[in-house]
């Protein structure tokens, strides 16, 4: 099967009525986990339950997607670093498909996975595009490590790594959870599924 | 459209507001282009000076850009200027100092570069979504060839979002009235996660196949071109704006990376 099939194929009626609502689960989980000024985002539950339910491709246009919206209607700072959205998308799909989403301890491992994967694209654009700085809590890590002798790019790299690796572990076990306990009747129309089910 | 949808688009009847969405879309792109392409650090302060808040006070819309720019730019120009002009490991020159603090002059200047790629990149693409209705937007975007299922997901996402704040809420408030804690150590505090988070998504996608059914009972999945119940004017003065804004879009690029 072709690359551009193996697209085509993810982009049912079903999954084109999914994308939106993973987008907006991004949003509204990502602004409860602030309510609950909890240390980890969460906003990118909806972008890896579309790739799981419905495959990589899916996944990275919600990321993508989702990222840029809110860009553009709430957080410009957020627009960019919807490649790095993208990543995460694109990432959990892959280790879906491959059928490493099958039990907790994978679903977790796979977080690092995702995480070392969006590490290089969230570094890029942090430093060069935005000096570094995001104008989030994570800043004081970025001025300290800086403040301690790092270079701008080490200080970076460790700021991404470590702001993003505990969140995306988490994300990554709540998704496999959800997935697996959802109706089944709900989950059997999805082609993802029966890869995370097993 | 809906006045229900969180959008940015204030109406109006400028000269702005009766161009062809995309070439406002036009002038955002090349603007970032402009701005982050320019050899010169000020280019992007000047772009956003000379035509952007200019562009915006004729549309009446200066008041709302400024804010909105000042509101969303200043956490981000705060960090920017602490961390670089103070901490910036290739500040040489300098400025003043407090202590153990000194600011920087090679900080500060690529603090203020950077801050000045960023306002002017969000203030053009701000204008442009000032003074476009999201509908209108998506109808062009389709004529040229964006596929109806991506149409149908953008605007999708942003009916959807008021909704889904709603219910979050009322599920929030109705977790508490069982006795669910939203204040507390961070124990307390992750707890309150899961009963709150499994409710929404699982409700959120459950409505997901009935939405499928009634779209496809109404030919979503169809192929071939759509007709749009409403006209999208485009006029020769848009098209030769557009050419003007990819050239000076394009004359950047090539002045930056002429070897």
């Amino acid at each position: 099967m072709s690359l551009a099939n193996s697209i085509r194929k993810e982009f049912t009626t079903l999954s084109l009525v999914l994308i939106p609502v993973g987008m907006v689960l991004n949003i509204v989980v990502g602004q409860l986990a602030s309510t609950l000024k909890l240390p980890i985002f969460l906003d990118s539950i909806g972008t890896m339950l579309v790739a799981l339910l419905v495959g990589p491709w899916a996944g990275a246009l919600t990321g993508f997607l989702g990222n840029l919206i809110w860009g553009l209607i709430t957080d410009p700072v957020a627009a960019p670093f919807a490649l790095v959205a993208l990543v995460i998308g694109l990432v959990t799909g892959l280790l879906a498909r491959v059928g490493f989403f099958r039990q907790w301890w994978q679903a977790g491992v796979s977080g690092v996975i995702v995480t070392l994967a969006l590490a290089p694209v969230a570094i890029l654009i942090r430093t060069y595009l935005f000096g570094g700085v995001t104008g989030s809590g994570a800043d004081f890590l970025t001025a300290y490590l800086l403040q301690v002798g790092q270079d701008l790019f080490g200080a970076v790299v460790v700021t991404v790594i470590t702001s993003n690796l505990a969140d995306k572990v988490v994300t990554a076990l709540l998704a496999w959870g959800l997935v697996k306990y959802l109706p089944q009747r709900f989950t059997a129309r999805f082609p993802g599924a029966e890869r995370v089910i097993g | 459209m809906d006045s229900g949808l969180p959008t940015l688009y204030r109406p109006g009847d400028s000269w702005l507001h009766r161009r062809h969405p995309l070439t406002k879309l036009a002038y955002a792109a090349s603007l970032a282009v402009a701005g982050f392409a320019a050899p010169w650090p000020a280019a992007a302060w000047f772009l956003l000076g000379a035509l952007t808040l200019p562009l915006a006070a004729w549309a009446r819309l200066a008041r709302p850009l400024g804010r909105a720019l000042l509101w969303s730019l200043a956490p981000l120009a705060a960090a920017l200027l602490i961390i670089h002009g103070l901490f910036n490991p290739a500040n040489h020159t300098i400025l003043a100092s407090w202590g153990e603090l000194t600011l920087g002059q090679e900080g500060l200047i690529y603090a203020l570069a950077t801050l000045g790629r960023l306002a002017g990149a969000l203030g053009a693409s701000l204008l442009c979504l000032y003074t476009t209705p999201p509908g209108d937007l998506m109808t062009a975007l389709q004529q040229r060839g964006l596929p109806a299922g991506l149409a149908y997901v953008l605007i999708s996402t942003l009916q959807l979002l008021p909704l889904m704040r709603r219910r979050a809420q009322a599920i929030l408030a109705a977790q508490q009235a069982r006795g669910l804690r939203l204040e507390g150590n961070l124990l307390i505090r992750a707890r309150a996660l899961l009963p709150a988070v499994i409710p929404l998504v699982v409700g959120a996608l459950l409505d997901v196949e009935e939405r499928a059914l009634a779209l496809e009972s109404r030919g979503f999945s169809r192929p071939g071109p759509r007709t749009s119940l409403q006209a999208v004017p485009d006029t020769a003065l848009d098209r030769s704006l557009r050419w003007a804004l990819a050239a000076g879009a394009l004359v950047t690029l090539v002045w930056r990376w002429w070897p």
